[in-house]
């Protein structure tokens, strides 16, 4: 279960609005390296991981990427605030307002609704963490080149916390990935799936 | 930035700092300069909550204190 905290991770005040940067980084909201693919791969992994200290890791990062969920959604909403009719044409907004007026819908910046084809729960360890590891840099691509959009401090203040959260993550994965091979097979890691096979004696 | 923005940003940067060793005590759990630094930022995040509540209305729906407005009152967090 989870408890609600009314409270952002990380403060964000955007005092000038943007639709067009709006539309932008919706990505990280439903696109296919956003939040919420991350905290839904993490959360999912997790049930048939056999090591507590992967299952601990898993649910602490998924949960942390709902924080970021919330973040990003703050984001959007904050820069699509009060917007004229005008502004909504002139941004290129138009073509989301149609569909969901200045509501947060988890979508990619090309419109593309959030999908889970872009996220994998393997069923097998040392795969879902190399999924989480590339996760990881794809989350930390599509913030950098959000950064290549904006220059409002209110903005790139939170967009770069946000990113350095994935530098951290993929450190922490990294670790895993150490520790579910320490407890294998050192001659072969692939010996055996330790979340369906039986360990061989 | 008023009061409340600013007790809110000292508590948040303490909640972070928890995060953030309780991540990284989940790879490294014998670490115990970690677990001391985790330990303290945790009474210090835990007596500034404390605080802010007092003053601001309650955190999480665990500690209402019988107001039922303090909870739905806004601001919330994205406003």
């Amino acid at each position: 279960m989870w408890v609600y905290e009314k409270k952002l991770q990380y403060p964000i005040k955007i005092k000038q609005t943007n639709p067009q940067l709006a539309k932008i980084i919706i990505s990280q909201y439903g696109g296919p390296d956003g939040e919420l693919g991350a905290s839904l791969r993490y959360l999912s992994q997790r049930y048939s991981v056999p090591y507590p200290e992967i299952k601990a890791i898993l649910t602490d990062i998924g949960t942390e990427e709902l924080a970021h969920l919330e973040m990003i959604g703050t984001i959007v909403y904050q820069l699509t605030k009060n917007l004229s009719m005008e502004e909504i044409k002139n941004s290129g907004f138009d073509s989301y307002f149609v569909d969901h007026t200045t509501g947060i819908y988890p979508a990619s910046s090309s419109g593309m609704p959030f999908n889970a084809a872009a996220m994998q729960v393997k069923g097998d360890i040392i795969t879902d963490i190399h999924e989480n590891l590339a996760a990881e840099q794809k989350a930390r691509t599509t913030y950098d080149n959000i950064l290549r959009f904006c220059d409002d401090p209110d903005v790139t203040d939170p967009i770069r916390f946000l990113r350095a959260r994935e530098v951290v993550h993929y450190q922490r994965f990294g670790e895993a990935l150490r520790i579910v091979t320490d407890k294998l097979d050192s001659k072969n890691f692939y010996a055996f799936n330790p979340e369906f096979d039986r360990q061989k004696k | 930035m008023n009061e409340r923005e600013r007790l809110l940003r000292r508590l948040s940067s303490y909640d972070f700092a928890v995060t953030e060793l309780h991540i990284y005590l989940d790879t490294h759990p014998d670490d115990v300069n970690a677990s001391q630094a985790l330990a303290d930022y945790e009474n210090k995040s835990c007596q500034l909550r404390e605080e802010y509540e007092e003053k601001f209305g309650p955190l999480t729906p665990a500690n209402e204190t019988g107001n039922r407005w303090a909870w739905i009152a806004d601001p919330w967090p994205w406003n």
